[in-house]
């Protein structure tokens, strides 16, 4: 009993304190690392939100053109009121730009977005839009005067201005003038597309005799899709109407979709694909592999950059039209300068925007550092647009591209965007289809199967867009 | 055992009972926040229409019956399930018979071997995407070109990544993951007793027959785990197309029921649709499981 007791006195004295013993070693080193983490994290944070204002952007470029004049503002304002630049890439600037939006919780205080993500905000009802409505004072300004009228219609949504636009981005054909010349084509003879598919199928050759063309008139393809849809806007088509009604088999595409049909198979084929952004593409431009791409302004900067032995063996002419008579542009791409509804200070801010996207020295680099035409028309004088570019032979690229401006169609966003663009481009990818199993189709025959097709690719967009409540009209 | 000692047992219960909570509170902590909560949350969410907090319409069972009846959903269907078939009957088999022969003591440079099966999982399933969209490319990926050096009537043209999506997708799965699941095979192939092996021998069994009376028997359990990881890992297959084609591909050739998922989601921002089809996927991979359960019991049986 004693033993017993001795024991017991002998287990107690050797025991932990009750507190410690009830958290074993382990539990304490992960609840020291966690304290650890706790006081570390917040001083290894780098994108500690700035006394000021924040800006993102999704161009390298931009934010070394607006540098001058950011540090300009900084330097004339107070703390408070100095814009820090941030430089994100696309997806991620989406992402946390939605997830901003749809929480509701504070995103950058200004947003410069591309077209392709900025539709995306467009998606709720009018009031859940999460940039400011910038409609009353850009119309009070008289920007929609200053500003090319079409810049405005991607950054709109049931009739209200929500960015102020960076740019226009007419296009151009840009071909191979050292190829096309030795052929003897006069391309100022060129005024339609099917003349220029009757003309430049004189440049295609077969070496090798396999029958398959290892030069083609045209890079065009169903995966160049913003291609596609800047050719539809060209024919008048598109997507969307001005009241965001899906417009997908409307008869200008139908037509178009037809001839892409036959520039891409069966015996009247001049396409092949020479993607954008890759290697590959680049490399088949280099090799004259083909011959002409579909260009607007901003092309023609990633070209200099990427294939500079092209200088001095390219040209540029106007899109060929769709009918005689038509249209000789169209635009591809874009982004907007737009502020977040949920920041304070919107008056400032705007003061801001305008500060940096109607200023001349932004114009100027616009053009100087990626041949960026400005969407302001009084800048168009400039002499600066006058001058030669010897990548393209010297010809004065900016003044033909600021003499097509004013043709450019309007181009209306919508949060479906996405989703029509891929139906269209599997109506098109169906229609090759269709091609190759039937070689002598008519153009007749063309267009009723392309009509079958887009009617189709419509019904889905127009299901689809009829589920959302909030724009679509929904059940 | 004493009062004294089991009064102390006693008394140190509720402390021993305490740790291992405590252990699991910050594992359980992450769970409940990052994956229990968004869970239940998306029970009412694939019942609704939203976006964001201000702008929420109740729809009831209507997104699910928009997907029941959704053609490009039902594509999506289709793909993963051939997929899953087309992954299932060549990486399982595959597998396996590599693990055969690495562990055969013959083979030299085993180890090498081993790794330079396994590689594809050290560079990562993207990598793998990115690599896979160079060497389908028609003209100059190293796929057409290599195979039209050794059949000069293979086409460089031949559109591996416009008209054989599947196959496509299917082959770079086949190069991500065989030597995964090879090496589970080579585990249960180094436990399965010698002496069996010797016994069936003396027995007059040749080699196809010890594969199947001792072999297949042994190693069943883990063949049944690899084939239940690679169905359910095929049925949620999305990075591989994601990156290969940012999408589904060429007319939704390409298009699991994952990026589909992700399209209505994050690029259409119909969050409801989305947790909808995310629903009918975990009703698929349940129905799944639970078939390939029953089974393994009535083969256990």
């Amino acid at each position: 009993m004693q033993r017993d007791g001795a024991r017991e006195d002998a287990v107690r004295a050797s025991r932990l304190p009750l507190w410690m013993e009830c958290i074993p070693p382990g539990v304490w080193v992960i609840l020291v690392l966690a304290a650890a983490s706790l006081v570390v994290a917040p001083m290894l944070e780098s994108g500690k939100r700035a006394d000021g204002k924040v800006m993102w952007t999704f161009a390298l470029m931009h934010r070394t053109m607006y540098a001058p004049i950011l540090n300009e503002w900084n330097r004339t304002h107070d703390e408070d009121m100095h814009v820090e630049l941030r430089l994100l890439g696309i997806p991620a600037l989406e992402r946390r730009m939605m997830s901003g939006f749809l929480s509701e919780i504070p995103t950058a205080d200004l947003i410069e977005a591309e077209r392709s993500i900025a539709p995306r905000a467009f998606a709720g009802p009018l009031e859940s839009v999460g940039f400011l409505d910038l409609t009353d004072r850009i119309r009070a300004e008289g920007l929609d005067e200053a500003i090319n009228p079409p810049s405005f219609i991607p950054w709109m949504s049931r009739g209200r201005i929500f960015g102020l636009p960076h740019d226009v981005h007419p296009m151009m054909l840009a071909y191979r003038s050292d190829i096309v010349e030795a052929a003897g084509i006069d391309v100022d003879a060129i005024e339609t597309w099917d003349d220029f598919a009757r003309e430049f199928a004189r440049v295609q050759t077969d070496a090798n005799n396999d029958g398959t063309p290892d030069r083609f008139a045209l890079n065009f393809w169903p995966t160049q899709v913003e291609a596609l849809e800047a050719l539809l806007l060209q024919a008048g088509g598109g997507f969307f109407d001005a009241e965001g009604r899906s417009i997908v088999a409307c008869p200008e595409n139908v037509m178009v979709l037809a001839r892409m049909g036959e520039w891409m198979a069966g015996p009247t084929r001049i396409a092949a694909d020479a993607q954008e952004f890759t290697a590959m593409g680049n490399q088949m431009k280099l090799d004259g592999q083909v011959c002409a791409s579909v260009m607007p302004d901003w092309l023609a900067d990633i070209w200099k950059t990427f294939i500079p032995q092209l200088e001095g063996k390219m040209k540029l002419m106007p899109l060929p039209a769709w009918e005689p008579g038509g249209r000789r542009t169209s635009a591809w791409g874009g982004s907007m300068l737009g502020i977040a509804k949920s920041a304070p200070d919107h008056d400032a801010l705007w003061e801001f925007a305008k500060t940096l996207y109607l200023s001349d020295e932004v114009a100027r680099a616009l053009w100087r550092e990626g041949d960026i035409i400005s969407p302001i028309r009084s800048h168009w004088s400039d002499p600066m647009y006058d001058e030669p570019d010897p990548y393209f032979s010297m010809q004065p690229k900016g003044r033909m591209l600021i003499d097509l401006a004013d043709q450019i169609p309007p181009r209306a966003s919508s949060p479906f965007g996405r989703f029509a663009q891929l139906r269209v481009q599997d109506a098109l990818y169906k229609l090759l289809n269709y091609r190759n199993s039937r070689p002598d189709a008519t153009r007749a025959e063309m267009e009723a199967k392309a009509a079958e097709l887009l009617a189709n690719a419509d019904a889905q967009v127009r299901r689809q867009m009829s589920r959302n409540r909030f724009v679509g009209g929904g059940s | 055992m004493t009062r004294a000692a089991t009064a102390l047992a006693g008394a140190s219960m509720p402390r021993s009972r305490l740790a291992p909570w405590l252990l699991l509170a910050p594992a359980i902590g992450v769970l409940a926040i990052f994956t229990g909560y968004p869970l239940v949350q998306s029970v009412p969410l694939s019942m609704k229409q939203t976006f964001g907090p201000g702008a929420t319409t109740w729809v009831g069972l209507e997104n699910f019956a928009a997907a029941l009846g959704d053609p490009i959903f039902h594509k999506a269907v289709i793909n993963t399930v051939l997929f899953m078939i087309g992954s299932v009957c060549t990486q399982i088999p595959a597998a396996l018979g590599l693990a055969l022969l690495l562990n055969h003591p013959s083979i030299r440079g085993r180890a090498v071997l081993r790794l330079l099966f396994f590689s594809p999982q050290l560079v990562g399933l993207v990598f793998v995407a990115v690599l896979t969209r160079i060497a389908f490319e028609k003209s100059t990926g190293i796929v057409n070109t290599g195979l039209h050096a050794v059949l000069p009537m293979w086409s460089l043209e031949f559109p591996w990544l416009e008209k054989h999506v599947l196959a496509t997708l299917v082959l770079a799965s086949f190069w991500m993951w065989t030597g995964f699941h090879m090496v589970f095979f080579l585990a249960a192939l180094q436990n399965v007793p010698k002496e069996l092996h010797e016994a069936a021998s003396i027995d007059g069994a040749g080699p196809v027959r010890r594969f199947w009376v001792v072999t297949m028997p042994a190693i069943l359990p883990i063949a049944s785990f690899v084939t239940m990881l690679s169905v359910l890992g095929s049925l949620q297959l999305f990075e591989l197309p994601y990156v290969v084609f940012a999408g589904g591909g060429p007319e939704n050739r390409g298009l699991t029921i994952v990026t589909y998922l992700y399209q209505t989601g994050f690029e259409s921002g119909d969050l409801g649709y989305s947790s909808a089809i995310g629903w009918l996927l975990a009703i698929m991979l349940l129905f799944c499981s639970i078939i390939m359960l029953l089974a393994g019991r009535a083969r256990h049986a």
